[in-house]
């Protein structure tokens, strides 16, 4: 595999997999170093890469491993930068709807993120990434049905912890 | 249409909806009115949308792009499979071995060359050699050579005879001195040559070459040095070695003419 065909195959993924390490991480820039260890993990180990059935699949694999490890190396304090998902989502909203768009935002941002590690990827590789049952099973190892397990639990997990939240703010 | 959405809702929750459903839903509540019941699920679908907006900065992908792009010159240079390796060890021991049979071969021929070559003109070159000059342009060795390659001829004219004489007499080196003493003694039958010999021991200051003279005239048997030899055995100046030596020569040629041959 040259470079071209690396960067065919590979770039136009390193939107997900960056933002499968954020999910993660909760860190913009540790994200982006996440991301470059696995791309450039990849692209050393190219002469391998075509023994694979389906490299994205590999790559989201990396990149899940490296960020459990990293999580796990040095105990995370889990670092948000709400900053930056602030802008991300301030297009043409009045600035009253952004407040609570971004409150909003990141309650479920925060929701997500006690979620157990495996129920978070799911749900993220499935709501985020659009990823199919059959691709997210090559990525985890689990069967179908687990899978569809996991992801109702972690859905209603998810609305289910946010209406309590809503429900808490709204009583007072 | 609300009845749709409320119906993919729960197939939603169930894990049983299918990619496009999952659009649509995302689709309808990106939509500004979305009716009171179902807003608690609105928020976590406007999250996954905007989610899906996330990338990362131009910087880190420049700078990924750059780490990818530097190492590709290495990658040319280095042989990537085992095989490859295993051929260019094998090329190059094969190379090796050729050219040293080339080498060799080479340097066989050219040393026949220069045989075939010597054969025709060694008498000249060793006359160009040894011809006497007040300041010697060879070397001691290159004279001692030429006067070694005198031995493989199988005749001599007066020339040669004179000018190894000549070596003989008056050659700075003593080694060359010597080696030309040598090369006479092959050549004791040749006119002038026993003569030289016996001239040579009364010029001869060196007690080296006085001594192998002495042995050489001993050995050529000739009888007119017994005089020359008894001098020197008399002279005090010369090493009592040679005094010695030359009385034994003497003594040597004496017995041997009183010995009936």
């Amino acid at each position: 595999m040259d470079l071209q065909a690396f960067k065919q195959r590979i770039l136009p993924v390193q939107g997900r997999l960056f933002r499968l390490a954020q999910l993660f991480l909760r860190n913009r820039e540790e994200a982006e170093d996440a991301l470059q260890d696995v791309l450039l993990r990849l692209w050393t180990n190219r002469q391998q890469l075509d023994a694979y059935h389906s490299v994205e699949a590999l790559a989201v694999q990396m990149t899940k491993n490296l960020c459990l490890d990293k999580l796990k190396a040095h105990n995370k304090r889990k670092m948000s930068d709400d900053a930056e998902l602030l802008g991300v989502q301030s297009d043409g909203v009045s600035p009253y709807q952004q407040v609570e768009f971004a409150d909003s935002a990141d309650l479920i941002r925060n929701l997500i993120d006690t979620m157990p590690d495996q129920q978070k990827l799911i749900l993220h590789l499935r709501d985020v990434e659009e990823y199919s049952f059959e691709e997210i099973e090559q990525i985890t190892g689990l069967s179908v049905n687990n899978i569809r397990v996991i992801l109702s639990r972690a859905r209603q997990r998810l609305r289910d912890n946010y209406v309590k939240a809503n429900d808490y703010e709204a009583g007072h | 249409m609300k009845q749709d959405i409320d119906k993919l809702l729960e197939k939603y929750y169930e894990g049983e909806t299918s990619l496009a459903e999952e659009k649509q839903l995302r689709n309808f509540f990106q939509q500004d009115d979305i009716p009171a019941h179902l807003q608690q699920h609105a928020e976590q679908f406007r999250y996954f949308a905007n989610a899906r907006n996330q990338h990362p900065s131009a910087a880190s992908i420049n700078q990924l792009a750059n780490k990818l792009n530097v190492p590709e010159p290495v990658r040319v240079i280095s042989l990537t499979s085992w095989s490859l390796r295993l051929v260019a060890s094998v090329a190059l021991l094969i190379i090796g071995f050729a050219g040293g049979l080339l080498y060799n071969q080479w340097r066989s021929t050219q040393a026949d060359v220069n045989v075939a070559a010597g054969n025709g003109t060694s008498s000249l070159e060793i006359k160009k050699v040894l011809a006497y000059e007040p300041q010697p342009k060879t070397s001691a060795s290159e004279r001692i050579q030429a006067v070694n390659q005198s031995s493989e001829l199988t005749q001599a004219d007066q020339e040669i005879t004179q000018l190894l004489l000549n070596t003989l007499n008056f050659d700075a080196n003593v080694n060359v001195r010597l080696a030309a003493c040598q090369a006479l003694t092959r050549f004791e039958n040749e006119p002038g040559v026993r003569d030289g010999l016996i001239q040579s021991l009364k010029i001869q200051t060196d007690p080296n070459v006085q001594i192998t003279l002495i042995d050489v005239l001993v050995t050529i048997k000739e009888k007119r040095a017994v005089a020359e030899m008894q001098r020197l055995a008399q002279n005090q100046q010369a090493l009592e070695a040679v005094r010695l030596k030359a009385e034994e020569g003497a003594n040597n040629l004496i017995h041997d003419k009183k010995t009936p041959s």
